[in-house]
């Protein structure tokens, strides 16, 4: 398998003179494999997804995406070509249908079927969406429902990678194991890789790498 | 350049509906100000060129008789009329200036007066007792029947003002030189049962009494405003009339052949009046003759639309000044409230320019809306602020200028002569211009100007606005929160 994403020393730390959340954290994540971060709650695993994201640099260290720094790819691009984000609050456009949240993020991400209304609504299809509800207001579904248009829009963009902060948190039982299933496609049918924070164990048994954070260390779970 | 950002304009703007009509009525009200303020403003300087043209301005070559007309002016009511002698003016001076540019018509004037022959002068009730005594004092040159001699009636400042009007046949023209036609008061006309085509005689009050016979081709009929003022001479205003000037030339001898009064010029630029006037005193003896100008009318009009449009070019800067710190205000707020979306929005890997571009477009759409509406209320709105502000600048301009130069400002020695006053002129200028009105019509120039100004409004309150768009860090907004 190839490396896909890879930290090198990585760090970071909020407020200048404390301690590091975490400190030369050397990981390589590879396409077509699922990963679970997980660990106790503050250690800073959204503040690593958020890194690995390209929403903020990282204090020390690097982050290369194809054997590219994040830095020189630029982070508006590396945001629009190469990741896909996934957000425990859905972070869909609130005043768009399902349908539009997908067009509008290939059309932006210039994915490959953008203007293609149709494959967005083979989308939606797919993770389970009702038809009747492709072009309501996207505020008028359910929770479970918004993150499965959140994940579809990953699969309608391009990006070869694909992160998502606690996916699952809102969701009920049945639609967590829906929401799963959908990344796992992700990751084995379309070959992507996708990395999940989750402090849901069910999640985390399911993903086919599992990394534990504590002690500002990363520890890959031997299973 | 991907559109896309349009698109996502028009479908936050459809779909929040609420905020949007709330948008649109915020534009719409500031719009209709600025429009207000275009339209008076536009409708002011027209108003000042129209002026140029209706009002207009004078130049008037007379004998110079500064110095002794003030003294005639102050012995007369006290004691018995001085008698002046006047150098009439040449034509030929006078052909001279109407040829060195920028004057569009040119009027002679000779005043004299001759007794009634066949028929019988109209007589003041309340006023003729006193003013007889008057009268005895300079019988010998004064008559009965005022004659103003003019080259067209037309051009004479009672007739363009109004308050003399042509009820029958028609008024004295350039053609009617070196003929005895006539156009008589009507009042007169009613009196002797005259009408036109009927001939009248008068006679020589002084010389050899020769007598002549008079054509009438019109009738004119004096308005009440314009007659008052004019017992001067003791004789009811209705025993004036009309001739060509040949004809008071005529009647006054030989030897004021091709001389007139005064000939009074109409300047075809009222702006250019200082330039008209010295070009003419090139042109003449100053030290016999003088050129006074009388532009009082155009530069009252002209001072109280400096002082509208003056006030509309405020509104207008204040309203939009104004405008584009509410609308700032709202974009900022907009971005505030919206920044989630725009988190979103960056995380997808959308450029900041885009997401101000989406804002922007956004508030031009609710420009275009927003242009309709301020187009039928700011027609509205500019009707009523209009007429007030023209009420209150002239009735501030008037009482500047009716002190000191007031009445003089007339027409100074238009229509008078030797010692007989028949001034059918004069105070009808402010008259004229309090009756200017502003047409503020909306029509496609101040459109495009308020949709100018709107574009200006909606780009400067986004780059205020999409300030916080610059600064907003995504991960702050999806994740900490
Ligand atoms: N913007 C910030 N400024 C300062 N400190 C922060 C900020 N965001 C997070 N922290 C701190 O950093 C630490 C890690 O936060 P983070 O959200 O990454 O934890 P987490 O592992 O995702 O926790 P959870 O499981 O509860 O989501 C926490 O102690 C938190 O208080
Ligand atoms: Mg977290």
């Amino acid at each position: 398998m190839t490396t896909m994403l890879e930290t090198k020393d990585l760090a970071y730390w909020y407020e200048n003179g404390s301690r590091p959340l975490f400190k030369d954290v050397n990981l390589t994540f590879e396409a077509g494999k699922s990963y679970a971060i997980v660990g106790q709650s503050g250690t800073g695993k959204t503040t690593f997804l958020s890194l690995l994201a390209g929403l903020d640099h990282p204090k020390a260290g690097e982050i290369l995406y194809d054997n590219e720094t994040l830095k020189k790819i630029g982070l508006t691009n590396y945001r629009r070509r190469d990741v896909s984000i996934v957000f425990q609050a859905y972070n869909l456009f609130n005043y768009m249908s399902p349908v539009n949240n997908l067009m509008t993020a290939m059309a932006i991400t210039n994915a490959e079927h953008r203007g293609d209304q149709e494959y967005a609504k083979r989308m939606l299809e797919q993770i389970g969406i009702p038809k009747g509800d492709f072009n309501r207001n996207v505020t008028h579904l359910s929770g479970g429902q918004q993150q499965r248009v959140a994940i579809a829009r990953t699969m309608c963009c391009d990006a070869a990678l694909v992160v998502a902060d606690e996916p699952t948190g809102n969701l009920d039982e049945q639609n967590t194991k829906a929401v799963i299933n959908q990344f796992q496609s992700i990751a084995h049918d379309q070959g992507k890789c996708v990395i999940i924070v989750t402090h849901e164990p069910e999640v985390a048994k399911q993903c086919d790498v599992e990394i534990q954070l504590a002690d500002r260390e990363f520890q890959t779970v031997v299973r | 350049m991907k559109m896309n950002f349009v698109k996502r304009a028009w479908l936050s703007l459809s779909a929040k509906w609420g905020r949007s009509i709330l948008l649109v009525l915020v534009t719409s009200t500031i719009l209709m100000f600025v429009l207000a303020g275009l339209l008076i403003s536009h409708a002011a300087s027209q108003a000042t060129a129209e002026a140029k043209k209706s009002v207009g301005a004078t130049l008037t070559l007379s004998a110079n008789r500064e110095a002794a007309f003030k003294k005639m002016q102050s012995g007369s009511t006290t004691s018995k009329p001085k008698k002046i002698t006047m150098t009439p003016v040449k034509l030929s001076d006078a052909k001279k200036i109407a040829r060195s540019g920028n004057i569009s018509s040119m009027n002679a004037t000779a005043t004299t007066s001759v007794d009634a022959k066949s028929f019988d002068t109209v007589s003041t009730t309340s006023s003729s007792t006193g003013m007889m005594g008057m009268r005895g004092g300079s019988s010998s040159s004064t008559g009965d029947v005022t004659v103003n001699g003019v080259t067209s009636t037309s051009d004479v400042s009672s007739f363009t003002s109004k308050s003399s009007k042509i009820t029958k046949g028609r008024g004295i023209k350039a053609s009617d030189e070196g003929t005895n036609n006539v156009v008589i008061e009507s009042e007169l006309a009613k009196q002797d049962n005259l009408t036109v085509g009927d001939t009248m005689t008068v006679k020589q009050t002084t010389g050899n009494k020769t007598t002549y016979k008079l054509k009438i081709v019109g009738i004119y009929k004096a308005s009440s405003s314009a007659s008052s003022g004019m017992g001067m001479m003791g004789s009811d205003p209705s025993n004036a009339v009309y001739t060509s000037y040949t004809f008071a030339n005529t009647i006054k001898g030989s030897k004021y052949k091709d001389t007139a009064d005064s000939v009074t010029f109409k300047i075809s630029n009222p702006a250019k009046t200082t330039a008209v006037k010295k070009a003419g005193d090139k042109l003449i003896n100053t030290s016999t003759y003088s050129l006074t100008t009388d532009d009082n009318s155009y530069q009252t009009v002209k001072k109280s639309m400096n002082t509208v449009s003056g006030f509309a070019n405020k509104i207008v800067w204040l309203v939009a000044a104004a405008g584009t710190v509410i609308l700032a205000l709202i974009v900022i707020m907009m971005v505030r409230e919206r920044r989630y979306e725009i988190g979103v929005l960056l995380s997808l890997g959308e450029s900041r320019f885009k997401i101000a571009a989406q804002f922007f477009t956004e508030l031009v759409m609710v420009l275009i809306v927003s242009l309709a509406i301020a187009g039928i209320g700011g027609q509205f709105v500019g009707n009523q602020l209009g007429q007030q502000l023209v009420t209150q600048a002239q009735t501030s301009q008037t009482s500047e200028t009716s002190g000191p130069m007031g009445q003089g400002g007339g027409q100074p020695g238009g229509m008078r002569s030797g010692g007989m006053g028949g001034q059918r002129s004069g105070g009808f200028s402010q008259k004229k211009a309090a009756k200017t009105k502003l047409s503020t019509t909306v029509t496609a120039t101040e459109m495009a100007e308020l949709g100018g100004f709107g574009l200006s409004i909606m780009f400067v309150s986004v780059a205020i606005g999409s300030l916080g768009i610059m600064r907003l860090e995504p991960k702050k907004v999806l994740i900490d929160d």
